[in-house]
């Protein structure tokens, strides 16, 4: 374009170019982090049971900052050919680890020699963001083209299946709302999106509904019947699918778009009342329940409900102010479980009130917001793809984490980026903002 | 790069309107978010405060004392507690880390393998905060040695859990029962009743009947306390004192019992002793019996399982929970219809030639030869099968039968203070048709005449029938336990007075005329050879069951002493011998020395020495 900006070319004038609002908004977050996972390892008598811990984020910390600055080195354009080779390396970590793995929580996620350990999951997240975005942008042409869609689906669903298998359904659900985003705003069609959404959502709706009924509802609903009864089933899917099939024929024969989105709506239920007949069969009830108890925590006190009435407490008892830096009691006598990972954003409230818990919130605000700014002056269509793509992971994880912690959102086990225990989850995060800092950076560089 | 070559703007135009979109959802949902953080830590966050004070908290109960247990004269007591602790782990404060370390010194302590401690705290409890018992017996001294090293054993805490003691209750087992940790199926039904995951209640008899009142009510002492159960402030912020149990006297005299349990000896079946005056239980004997101490010891599933599974069913009280055919003891029942109904003049007679036809079926009267004629009296002194056979065939009826039978309270729950209790069965024409489908027919009512064929009665119920011929008409609720009291200082809070459970509206001058020919039956009739006792007038009915077997037959008696006395003077006594044993007609033998026993204030061995009875001194129980 203008001179000007050619003579600010290359890597000599990054650093004037260096977006210091998403950086330190970063860096705030990180810090909090670290204090608060040295606080959930404090006991009420101010002894550390596990002293370690929050050392060990520090130490994450700075090899991500490295892992940081060393992305900048590069444009962000020439990690896009990589990018089939790494979501390739990562899918062969996730075999590895379904076959050598370590079981922690009961699910086999973990991939290490010795102590040390990586989730490739969280790795996973990060290849799939670049491997789709680096195909809408090559499928630019025919984006608007349904086998567009379908080919991206197919590369959502091997990471997707392989962390189910772990099985891991917290993590892989993150997957979905990335795939949504970037698809969306790569300009797929918007009703390929929407059905997606919708079938998903209803799926979800129509799975979690039965077990809502027997656990949570004061009065039974004779209409469940359609999920319990296999015969009553049967016979409404046939009902569906053959809806549906009308819709069809009459859209060709009639030539009426009115046909065309009653099947539409048809197809919408009929999957997810398919796919959720499939989920009841596959889940135990009580993995359902974990789902749906943070709608009425008190059904099951001793069990998944525990840690949302403990969280719920620790988080409302923090009032305006909190009760300070360390004074917590609740997790100082140890009633939340997991503080330094899932429930970190808890100990936050608990301590620092409102102020606190509204600061974090503004700090992911604003990284988000700047994040969309940054990617309106992106210098190239994968640029903005692979910016929404991390955007909305940080958001999704934001959302249902402390959904999670203020009785929201279920309990999925998925960390809040940047301050969660955890190196895999911190690494993901920071390379995710090293990314979008390079789109920043390179805003100006053709 | 054939990609990259677009100017901002265009990039900028093509996704625009898609950012702004996404930027909407991204902002609106943080303003949800910080709305609801507002709302539930300004605008609710009092109400969480107080709940996070409570939280913290920690509720410990202190164990009430469960009530002892006394026979009726309240010296020496039967059950008494021992004290004794449980070790708990709470699976939650465990550090996954030092799992094996903490198990590994806990098993030094306690003396029991790691592996046991860890197999009691799978890895998917890891979250549980309630308390799992990893072995209970502990004593005192291993506790506070627990307690002093607390630091080494983080999540372990412990709980008081007195160990029940029965001291030679011997058959009592069954009157007393036993009690155990309490499974969740119980404790789902009884949650609100103050019961808790590490309650200990009673599982059969008295100690189950009356848990509620045996075990008193917890007290609670409230701690603030860290992670590792140690208390923060150091000193108790508020205690409620536990209410103790309350002591039971029972009905049952313990020489009595005693005295019973060796008249029978090893033979299965059952004794009653019972004062039909008031419906209380002298002595209650089912054999074979347990040693319900077992159930402390740490072979528990083992022993339950054992004796679970004995052919023999030493599990159950065979005087409440097994029924039998009544045999010729329900002459009485018929008698009482003959007289009250005058059904037949009592001097008519009925000649017996040993046997009677009905349709094309031959009935066997017991004497082969025949009784010749017999009249009311001489047909139950003689139990005279033809007799009897004629009379519920042709003077009474199965309707009328069927309604003496009910009258009597057999096919009714006696209301014992116990639980499980059976009712047996009275048949009539439409349970037959009901059950069998298929017509009552002449021969079901001689069978039912002489107590056999579909009838089943318990030995309970068979005392009570007695009781209401001594009583003139009233049958008492018999019962276990006499009075409550108080543990501490041993003063009756409460007496369980005699409550009438059934009252007949037969007249007086028929349970006299019954009870007439009962005394024939022991003075003159078919059990006068085996009543010896010169103790005591006896007036009694005799019973011999067909099971099936070529020469075994259940053997009953029934009686009460002393004849003619007033009913508050007199007891019933039932026994009753199972088939399973060689026949030696033991019942009407056992009830001989109980009767001896009880009236000549002897024990066991004086009173068969007082009978010449003494080569039964190489029969003594062994168990």
């Amino acid at each position: 374009m203008t001179a000007k900006d050619n003579s600010l070319n290359g890597r000599q004038g990054s650093l004037l170019r260096f977006d210091l609002v998403t950086f330190l908004s970063m860096l705030a977050l990180m810090c909090i982090g670290v204090l608060f996972i040295y606080s959930s390892n404090m006991t009420s008598s101010g002894e550390s049971i596990k002293t370690k811990d929050y050392v060990y984020q520090i130490v994450w910390i700075v090899g991500a900052l490295i892992a940081y600055f060393t992305i900048q080195l590069g444009e962000y354009d020439r990690y896009e050919r990589f990018s089939y080779y790494l979501y390739i390396i990562v899918i062969l970590l996730l075999v590895a680890t379904l076959q050598w793995g370590r079981v922690i929580n009961a699910s086999r996620s973990w991939l290490g020699i010795f102590d040390l350990g990586i989730q490739p999951s969280e790795f996973m997240k990060l290849a799939f963001i670049m491997v789709l975005a680096s195909f809408y942008q090559r499928r630019a042409a025919r984006i608007k083209h349904i086998s567009t869609f379908l080919i991206g689906i197919l590369l959502l669903l091997f990471p997707v299946l392989l962390i189910l298998l772990q099985p891991d359904l917290g993590t892989s659900l993150v997957f979905f709302p990335i795939f949504l985003a970037v698809s969306f705003v790569a300009g797929i069609k918007i009703r390929y999106v929407l059905f997606m959404f919708l079938s998903g959502f209803f799926l979800v709706l129509f799975t979690v509904l039965p077990v809502w009924e027997s656990t949570i509802a004061d009065r039974s609903f004779s209409v469940f019947a359609v999920f319990r009864e296999k015969k009553l089933f049967l016979f409404t899917m046939g009902i569906l699918v053959f809806a549906a099939v009308l819709g069809i024929v009459g859209y060709f024969t009639a030539k009426r778009k009115f046909f065309y989105w009653i099947s539409y709506g048809f197809s919408v239920i009929w999957s997810a009342f398919g796919g959720a007949y499939i989920f009841r069969e596959l889940l135990r009830e009580y993995q359902i329940m974990r789902l749906i108890v943070f709608i009425k925590p008190e059904v099951d006190p001793q069990g998944s409900g525990w840690n949302i009435i403990q969280s719920l407490t620790a988080v409302g008892s923090g009032g305006l102010t909190g009760k300070g830096f360390l004074q917590g009691t609740q997790s100082h006598y140890q009633y939340l479980p997991e503080s330094s990972t899932d429930f970190i954003f808890s100990i936050i409230a608990e301590e620092l009130g409102f102020l606190g818990s509204f600061t974090v919130l503004v700090l992911f605000g604003i990284i988000l917001v700047r994040g969309i700014y940054i990617l309106l002056n992106a210098r190239n269509s994968y640029g903005v793809l692979i910016g929404v793509g991390i955007l909305t992971m940080i958001f999704f994880h934001m959302i249902v984490n402390i959904g999670m912690t203020v009785g929201l959102m279920p309990i999925t086990g998925i960390p809040l980026m940047f301050l969660s225990y955890g190196g895999s989850s911190l690494w993901t995060a920071v390379i995710g903002m090293a990314l979008l800092q390079n789109i920043y950076i390179n805003r100006y560089t053709y | 790069m054939d990609t990259g070559y677009h100017s901002a703007n265009k990039i900028r135009n093509t996704y625009k309107n898609r950012l702004f979109a996404l930027t909407f959802i991204f902002v609106i949902t943080i303003m949800i978010y910080g709305g609801y953080l507002f709302r539930l830590q300004i605008v609710q966050g009092g109400e969480y405060k107080s709940r996070a004070q409570s939280v913290s908290r920690r509720i410990i109960p202190i164990q009430a004392q469960r009530g002892e247990i006394f026979d009726r004269n309240y010296n020496e007591p039967l059950v008494t507690n021992r004290d004794s602790f449980a070790v708990d782990i709470i699976p939650a404060e465990l550090d996954s880390e030092k799992r094996e370390t903490v198990a590994k010194k806990l098993s030094e302590v306690l003396t029991i393998s790691a592996e046991d401690v860890l197999s009691k705290i799978p890895v998917n409890y890891s979250s549980y905060h309630q308390p799992v018992e990893i072995q209970g017996g502990v004593d005192f001294s291993k506790i506070s040695y627990i307690a002093e090293h607390i630091e080494q054993f983080p999540g372990v805490t412990w709980h008081s859990k007195p160990v029940r003691q029965y001291h030679n209750i011997g058959s009592l087992s069954h009157a007393i029962g036993y009690v155990g940790s309490i499974t969740s199926e119980e404790l789902r039904v009884k949650y609100n009743e103050g019961y808790g995951f590490n309650s200990i209640i009673g599982k059969s008899g008295i100690e189950k009947q009356y848990d509620k009142i045996l075990r008193g009510e917890n007290g609670r002492r409230f701690l603030t306390v860290d992670a590792h159960g140690r208390s923060m402030d150091g000193e108790i912020t508020e205690e409620i004192p536990p209410e103790n149990g309350l002591n039971l006297t029972l009905t049952i005299d313990r020489d009595i019992q005693k005295l019973a349990e060796e008249a029978l000896g090893e033979r299965i079946g059952s004794a009653i002793v019972l004062k039909p005056a008031t419906g209380e239980i002298l002595a209650m004997v089912s054999y074979p019996w347990y040693d319900p101490n077992i159930f402390n010891s740490s072979n528990l599933i083992g022993n339950f399982s054992r004796l679970s599974l004995d052919s023999k069913y030493p599990f159950i009280n065979r005087t409440i929970q097994s029924s039998y055919a009544p045999a010729s003891v329900f002459k009485i029942v018929m008698s009482s219809a003959a007289y009250e109904e005058e059904a037949i003049p009592p001097d008519k007679t009925i000649l017996c030639e040993g046997s009677l036809r009905v349709g094309n079926r031959v009935f066997n009267c017991h004497k082969k030869e025949g009784h010749g004629h017999v009249n009311l009296s001489h047909g139950l002194a003689e139990s005279c099968d033809v007799y009897y056979y004629t009379l519920g065939l042709n003077y009474l009826g199965i309707d009328t039968i069927y309604r003496y039978t009910k009258n009597y309270g057999f096919g009714e729950y006696t209301g014992i203070d116990l639980p499980g209790e059976i009712k047996g069965q009275v048949p009539n024409p439409e349970w037959k048709k009901q059950n069998l489908n298929s017509q009552w027919v002449g021969g079901d009512t001689v069978n039912m005449s002489i107590g056999q064929g579909y009838l089943a009665v318990t030995p309970i119920q068979m005392a009570n029938m007695i009781a209401m011929t001594v009583n003139g008409g009233e049958i008492y609720r018999p019962h276990l336990v006499k009075e409550m009291r108080n543990s501490i200082t041993g003063g009756v809070e409460e007496t369980i007075e005699p409550e009438i459970l059934r009252s007949s509206n037969m007249r007086k001058e028929t349970f006299e005329k019954v009870q007439e020919d009962m005394r024939g039956v022991v003075k003159n009739g078919t059990a006068e050879v085996a009543i010896t006792t010169d103790a005591v007038d006896i007036a009694g009915k005799t019973g011999t069951g067909e099971v099936g077997y070529e020469d075994r037959w259940t053997a009953w008696f029934g009686a009460n002493a002393p004849y003619g006395a007033p009913p508050e003077e007199q007891i019933v006594v039932v026994t009753m011998v199972e088939a399973e044993n060689e026949w030696e007609w033991w019942a009407i033998r056992a009830a001989n020395i109980i009767f001896q026993g009880i009236f000549a204030d002897q024990t066991y061995d004086e009173a068969i020495e007082e009978l010449d009875w003494g080569w039964l001194h190489n029969d003594r129980v062994t168990q």
